[in-house]
Protein backbone atom coordinates (compact mmCIF):
# COMPACT_ATOMS: atom_id res chain seq x y z
CA UNK A 1 0.00 0.00 0.00
CA UNK A 2 1.09 3.61 -0.85
CA UNK A 3 1.87 6.14 1.83
CA UNK A 4 0.88 9.25 1.13
CA UNK A 5 3.87 12.19 1.41
CA UNK A 6 2.55 14.95 3.67
CA UNK A 7 5.04 17.20 4.41
CA UNK A 8 8.22 18.69 2.43
CA UNK A 9 11.16 17.26 4.39
CA UNK A 10 9.69 13.71 3.33
CA UNK A 11 9.50 14.68 -0.51
CA UNK A 12 13.05 16.60 -0.44
CA UNK A 13 14.90 13.57 1.17
CA UNK A 14 13.49 11.09 -1.93
CA UNK A 15 14.89 14.34 -4.37
CA UNK A 16 18.08 12.74 -5.43
CA UNK A 17 16.34 9.04 -6.16
CA UNK A 18 13.53 10.44 -7.45
CA UNK A 19 15.11 12.55 -10.34
CA UNK A 20 17.41 9.84 -10.99
CA UNK A 21 14.57 7.46 -12.02
CA UNK A 22 15.02 5.12 -9.25
CA UNK A 23 12.67 5.52 -7.10
CA UNK A 24 9.84 2.79 -6.64
CA UNK A 25 6.71 3.83 -8.63
CA UNK A 26 4.48 3.63 -5.92
CA UNK A 27 6.95 6.14 -3.71
CA UNK A 28 7.30 8.25 -7.16
CA UNK A 29 3.78 8.81 -7.60
CA UNK A 30 3.31 9.82 -4.29
CA UNK A 31 6.14 12.18 -4.43
CA UNK A 32 4.56 14.01 -7.75
CA UNK A 33 1.15 13.68 -5.54
CA UNK A 34 2.84 15.99 -3.10
CA UNK A 35 4.06 18.28 -5.96
CA UNK A 36 0.75 18.62 -7.36
CA UNK A 37 -0.11 20.51 -3.88
CA UNK A 38 3.07 22.13 -3.25
CA UNK A 39 4.53 24.92 -5.26
CA UNK A 40 7.38 25.36 -2.50
CA UNK A 41 8.50 21.89 -3.41
CA UNK A 42 7.96 22.72 -7.10
CA UNK A 43 10.21 25.50 -6.89
CA UNK A 44 12.73 23.54 -4.61
CA UNK A 45 12.86 20.63 -7.25
CA UNK A 46 13.35 23.21 -10.24
CA UNK A 47 16.32 24.77 -8.36
CA UNK A 48 17.67 20.99 -7.14
CA UNK A 49 17.88 19.83 -10.58
CA UNK A 50 19.09 23.18 -12.05
CA UNK A 51 22.08 22.70 -9.59
CA UNK A 52 22.91 19.97 -11.37
CA UNK A 53 22.99 21.89 -14.82
CA UNK A 54 24.92 24.48 -13.55
CA UNK A 55 27.47 23.12 -11.86
CA UNK A 56 28.28 20.77 -14.65
CA UNK A 57 28.55 23.68 -17.05
CA UNK A 58 30.79 25.14 -14.60
CA UNK A 59 33.17 22.76 -14.01
CA UNK A 60 33.26 20.20 -16.75
CA UNK A 61 36.83 18.98 -17.56
CA UNK A 62 37.98 17.32 -20.98
CA UNK A 63 41.11 15.97 -21.19
CA UNK A 64 43.99 17.49 -23.05
CA UNK A 65 45.09 16.63 -26.44
CA UNK A 66 48.76 16.95 -25.36
CA UNK A 67 47.73 14.66 -22.51
CA UNK A 68 46.50 11.90 -24.85
CA UNK A 69 49.56 11.99 -26.87
CA UNK A 70 51.78 12.19 -23.88
CA UNK A 71 49.89 8.85 -22.34
CA UNK A 72 50.07 6.87 -26.09
CA UNK A 73 53.89 7.74 -25.94
CA UNK A 74 54.40 6.31 -22.58
CA UNK A 75 52.40 3.37 -22.84
CA UNK A 76 53.92 3.26 -26.35
CA UNK A 77 57.60 2.92 -24.63
CA UNK A 78 56.14 -0.03 -21.71
CA UNK A 79 53.58 -2.05 -23.74
CA UNK A 80 54.79 -4.16 -26.72
CA UNK A 81 52.73 -3.91 -29.43
CA UNK A 82 51.01 -0.84 -28.27
CA UNK A 83 50.60 0.80 -31.61
CA UNK A 84 47.85 3.62 -32.70
CA UNK A 85 44.79 2.25 -32.08
CA UNK A 86 41.55 3.94 -34.79
CA UNK A 87 40.02 6.74 -31.70
CA UNK A 88 37.05 5.33 -30.16
CA UNK A 89 34.39 8.18 -30.98
CA UNK A 90 31.60 6.99 -28.74
CA UNK A 91 34.07 7.23 -25.64
CA UNK A 92 34.04 10.95 -26.00
CA UNK A 93 32.80 12.85 -23.16
CA UNK A 94 30.21 10.66 -21.35
CA UNK A 95 27.17 13.12 -20.62
CA UNK A 96 25.67 13.10 -17.13
CA UNK A 97 22.63 10.67 -16.62
CA UNK A 98 19.65 13.02 -18.31
CA UNK A 99 16.94 14.23 -15.67
CA UNK A 100 13.51 12.92 -15.19
CA UNK A 101 11.38 15.53 -16.38
CA UNK A 102 8.68 16.30 -14.07
CA UNK A 103 5.74 15.47 -14.80
CA UNK A 104 3.53 17.76 -12.70
CA UNK A 105 6.07 20.02 -11.88
CA UNK B 1 41.65 7.83 5.55
CA UNK B 2 38.49 9.11 3.59
CA UNK B 3 38.84 6.47 0.82
CA UNK B 4 40.68 3.37 0.96
CA UNK B 5 39.83 0.91 -2.09
CA UNK B 6 40.64 -2.81 -0.90
CA UNK B 7 42.11 -5.49 -3.12
CA UNK B 8 41.64 -5.34 -6.94
CA UNK B 9 41.23 -9.04 -7.34
CA UNK B 10 37.90 -10.62 -5.44
CA UNK B 11 38.55 -13.32 -3.12
CA UNK B 12 35.88 -15.55 -4.36
CA UNK B 13 35.24 -16.59 -7.63
CA UNK B 14 31.77 -15.51 -8.88
CA UNK B 15 30.08 -15.08 -12.29
CA UNK B 16 31.20 -12.75 -15.02
CA UNK B 17 29.62 -9.31 -14.80
CA UNK B 18 27.00 -8.66 -17.56
CA UNK B 19 28.69 -6.73 -20.33
CA UNK B 20 26.20 -4.41 -22.10
CA UNK B 21 26.56 -4.90 -25.96
CA UNK B 22 28.18 -1.63 -28.20
CA UNK B 23 25.56 0.05 -30.42
CA UNK B 24 28.90 1.08 -32.37
CA UNK B 25 29.86 -2.26 -33.47
CA UNK B 26 33.10 -2.03 -31.74
CA UNK B 27 34.25 -4.87 -29.48
CA UNK B 28 33.23 -4.74 -26.33
CA UNK B 29 35.54 -4.48 -23.23
CA UNK B 30 35.67 -7.91 -22.31
CA UNK B 31 36.71 -9.06 -26.01
CA UNK B 32 39.86 -6.77 -26.19
CA UNK B 33 40.72 -8.10 -22.48
CA UNK B 34 41.11 -11.18 -24.06
CA UNK B 35 42.95 -9.98 -26.55
CA UNK B 36 44.72 -7.81 -24.38
CA UNK B 37 45.75 -11.04 -22.08
CA UNK B 38 47.07 -12.79 -25.64
CA UNK B 39 49.50 -10.28 -26.06
CA UNK B 40 47.89 -8.09 -28.15
CA UNK B 41 49.17 -4.37 -27.94
CA UNK B 42 46.24 -2.81 -30.43
CA UNK B 43 43.54 -4.38 -28.41
CA UNK B 44 45.02 -2.47 -25.07
CA UNK B 45 45.40 0.44 -26.73
CA UNK B 46 42.45 0.43 -27.69
CA UNK B 47 41.05 0.45 -24.29
CA UNK B 48 43.34 2.96 -23.24
CA UNK B 49 41.50 5.35 -25.78
CA UNK B 50 38.27 3.62 -25.00
CA UNK B 51 38.60 4.58 -20.84
CA UNK B 52 41.39 7.73 -20.79
CA UNK B 53 38.56 10.54 -20.39
CA UNK B 54 36.63 8.56 -17.86
CA UNK B 55 40.19 7.99 -15.54
CA UNK B 56 41.38 11.51 -16.60
CA UNK B 57 38.37 13.27 -14.99
CA UNK B 58 38.45 10.50 -11.71
CA UNK B 59 42.25 11.28 -11.47
CA UNK B 60 41.61 15.07 -11.07
CA UNK B 61 38.80 15.23 -9.43
CA UNK B 62 40.93 13.25 -6.71
CA UNK B 63 44.33 14.51 -7.00
CA UNK B 64 43.06 18.71 -8.10
CA UNK B 65 45.70 18.83 -10.36
CA UNK B 66 46.31 18.55 -13.79
CA UNK B 67 49.78 17.25 -13.92
CA UNK B 68 49.03 14.70 -11.00
CA UNK B 69 46.65 13.32 -13.10
CA UNK B 70 49.01 12.78 -15.76
CA UNK B 71 51.12 11.31 -13.31
CA UNK B 72 48.09 8.85 -12.05
CA UNK B 73 47.06 7.75 -15.64
CA UNK B 74 50.37 6.75 -16.83
CA UNK B 75 50.68 4.60 -13.72
CA UNK B 76 47.41 3.59 -13.53
CA UNK B 77 47.60 1.96 -17.02
CA UNK B 78 50.51 0.63 -16.75
CA UNK B 79 49.34 -0.81 -13.39
CA UNK B 80 46.81 -2.15 -15.31
CA UNK B 81 48.37 -3.90 -18.18
CA UNK B 82 50.85 -5.11 -16.08
CA UNK B 83 47.79 -6.84 -13.79
CA UNK B 84 45.95 -7.95 -16.48
CA UNK B 85 46.48 -11.83 -16.16
CA UNK B 86 44.89 -11.63 -12.83
CA UNK B 87 41.28 -9.96 -13.85
CA UNK B 88 38.82 -12.25 -14.39
CA UNK B 89 35.70 -10.86 -15.40
CA UNK B 90 33.73 -10.66 -12.39
CA UNK B 91 33.57 -6.80 -12.02
CA UNK B 92 33.46 -4.82 -15.02
CA UNK B 93 37.07 -3.55 -16.59
CA UNK B 94 35.67 0.35 -16.23
CA UNK B 95 35.29 -0.37 -12.37
CA UNK B 96 38.42 -2.56 -12.16
CA UNK B 97 39.96 0.11 -13.98
CA UNK B 98 38.76 2.70 -11.63
CA UNK B 99 39.96 1.43 -8.85
CA UNK B 100 43.53 0.75 -10.03
CA UNK B 101 42.93 4.89 -10.92
CA UNK B 102 41.87 5.73 -7.20
CA UNK B 103 45.18 3.79 -5.88
CA UNK B 104 47.20 5.56 -7.66
CA UNK B 105 45.42 8.75 -6.42
CA UNK B 106 46.14 7.80 -2.71
CA UNK B 107 49.33 6.47 -3.34
CA UNK B 108 50.28 9.89 -4.92
CA UNK B 109 48.12 11.91 -2.22
CA UNK B 110 50.15 10.24 0.46
CA UNK B 111 53.79 10.70 -0.84
CA UNK B 112 53.25 13.83 -1.15
CA UNK B 113 52.07 14.35 2.64
CA UNK B 114 48.85 16.09 1.97
CA UNK B 115 45.27 15.77 2.63
CA UNK B 116 43.23 15.10 -0.20
CA UNK B 117 41.47 18.24 -0.03
CA UNK B 118 44.07 20.61 -1.15
CA UNK B 119 40.99 22.29 -3.49
CA UNK B 120 39.40 23.29 -0.35
CA UNK B 121 40.62 26.09 2.36
CA UNK B 122 38.23 25.57 5.07
CA UNK B 123 35.45 22.88 4.26
CA UNK B 124 31.92 24.40 5.11
CA UNK B 125 28.98 22.17 7.57
CA UNK B 126 27.05 20.67 5.21
CA UNK B 127 24.12 23.46 5.12
CA UNK B 128 20.40 22.16 3.35
CA UNK B 129 16.84 23.58 3.56
CA UNK B 130 15.39 23.79 7.16
CA UNK B 131 12.38 22.71 8.09
CA UNK B 132 9.55 23.90 10.27
CA UNK B 133 8.66 21.43 13.48
CA UNK B 134 5.86 20.33 11.33
CA UNK B 135 7.68 19.50 8.31
CA UNK B 136 7.15 22.23 5.73
CA UNK B 137 9.88 23.97 3.99
CA UNK B 138 10.62 27.01 6.48
CA UNK B 139 11.41 29.29 4.51
CA UNK B 140 10.37 28.55 1.41
CA UNK B 141 12.30 28.56 -1.66
CA UNK B 142 12.43 32.66 -2.56
CA UNK B 143 12.69 32.41 -6.06
CA UNK B 144 12.93 30.03 -8.67
CA UNK B 145 16.29 30.74 -10.01
CA UNK B 146 16.35 27.44 -12.07
CA UNK B 147 15.60 28.66 -15.84
CA UNK B 148 19.51 30.19 -15.53
CA UNK B 149 20.53 27.04 -16.18
CA UNK B 150 19.13 26.95 -19.38
CA UNK B 151 21.19 30.09 -20.66
CA UNK B 152 23.83 29.61 -22.95
CA UNK B 153 26.47 31.84 -21.29
CA UNK B 154 27.39 31.95 -17.89
CA UNK B 155 28.37 34.83 -16.39
CA UNK B 156 31.58 35.06 -14.48
CA UNK B 157 30.48 35.81 -11.06
CA UNK B 158 28.04 32.78 -11.22
CA UNK B 159 30.89 30.51 -12.59
CA UNK B 160 32.95 31.99 -9.49
CA UNK B 161 30.68 31.33 -6.84
CA UNK B 162 29.84 27.86 -8.44
CA UNK B 163 33.50 26.85 -8.21
CA UNK B 164 33.72 28.43 -4.46
CA UNK B 165 30.55 26.54 -3.22
CA UNK B 166 32.17 23.06 -4.32
CA UNK B 167 35.61 23.71 -3.40
CA UNK B 168 34.18 24.27 0.34
CA UNK B 169 32.37 20.93 0.22
CA UNK B 170 33.86 18.30 2.25
CA UNK B 171 36.37 16.48 0.11
CA UNK B 172 34.22 13.45 0.30
CA UNK B 173 31.31 14.81 -0.95
CA UNK B 174 33.08 16.74 -3.44
CA UNK B 175 34.86 13.94 -5.28
CA UNK B 176 31.14 12.17 -5.29
CA UNK B 177 29.67 15.05 -6.55
CA UNK B 178 32.28 16.13 -9.26
CA UNK B 179 32.39 12.14 -10.52
CA UNK B 180 28.67 11.76 -10.31
CA UNK B 181 26.58 15.17 -11.66
CA UNK B 182 29.83 16.49 -13.69
CA UNK B 183 31.83 13.72 -15.10
CA UNK B 184 28.88 11.45 -15.84
CA UNK B 185 29.95 8.48 -14.09
CA UNK B 186 27.51 5.85 -12.56
CA UNK B 187 26.88 4.93 -8.75
CA UNK B 188 28.51 1.47 -9.18
CA UNK B 189 31.89 2.83 -10.65
CA UNK B 190 31.97 5.67 -7.73
CA UNK B 191 31.82 3.50 -5.41
CA UNK B 192 34.12 0.85 -6.86
CA UNK B 193 36.75 3.70 -7.12
CA UNK B 194 36.83 5.16 -3.54
CA UNK B 195 35.49 1.97 -1.81
CA UNK B 196 32.20 3.31 -0.72
CA UNK B 197 28.52 1.20 -1.05
CA UNK B 198 26.19 2.55 -3.47
CA UNK B 199 23.79 4.23 -0.69
CA UNK B 200 26.44 5.39 0.71
CA UNK B 201 27.53 7.65 -2.62
CA UNK B 202 23.51 8.42 -3.36
CA UNK B 203 23.99 9.92 0.28
CA UNK B 204 26.76 12.44 -0.16
CA UNK B 205 25.91 13.32 -3.57
CA UNK B 206 22.07 13.89 -2.05
CA UNK B 207 23.63 16.47 0.70
CA UNK B 208 26.27 17.71 -1.82
CA UNK B 209 23.54 18.73 -3.80
CA UNK B 210 21.14 20.23 -1.27
CA UNK B 211 24.41 22.25 0.00
CA UNK B 212 24.99 23.61 -3.14
CA UNK B 213 21.40 24.60 -4.31
CA UNK B 214 21.58 26.20 -0.96
CA UNK B 215 24.83 28.16 -1.95
CA UNK B 216 22.94 29.30 -5.50
CA UNK B 217 20.17 30.60 -3.72
CA UNK B 218 22.38 33.39 -1.65
CA UNK B 219 24.02 34.14 -4.90
CA UNK B 220 21.24 34.57 -7.04
CA UNK B 221 19.49 36.27 -4.14
CA UNK B 222 22.43 38.81 -3.37
CA UNK B 223 22.70 39.34 -6.97
CA UNK B 224 19.15 40.08 -7.28
CA UNK B 225 18.45 37.95 -10.29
Amino acid sequence: MTSAIHHCKECVELLGEYIEGTLPPERAKALEDHLSLCPPCITFVRTYKATRKLCRKALVAEMPRELMSSLRSFLGEHVPGFGCAKPDTAAEAAPAPADTELKKA
Amino acid sequence: MLYGPGPLESRTPTAPAPEEPRTDGQPGDRELVERAQKGDGEAFATLVERHQRQLFRLALRMTGSEADAQEVLQEAFLNAYQKLPLFRGEAQFSSWLYRIAANSALMRLRRKRRAPDSLSEQPLELSGPRFSAEGYLDPPPLSDWSQRADERMMSAQLGAAINKAVAQLPEDYRTVFLLKDVDGLSNEDIASALDLTVPAVKSRLHRARLALREKLGEFFQESGK
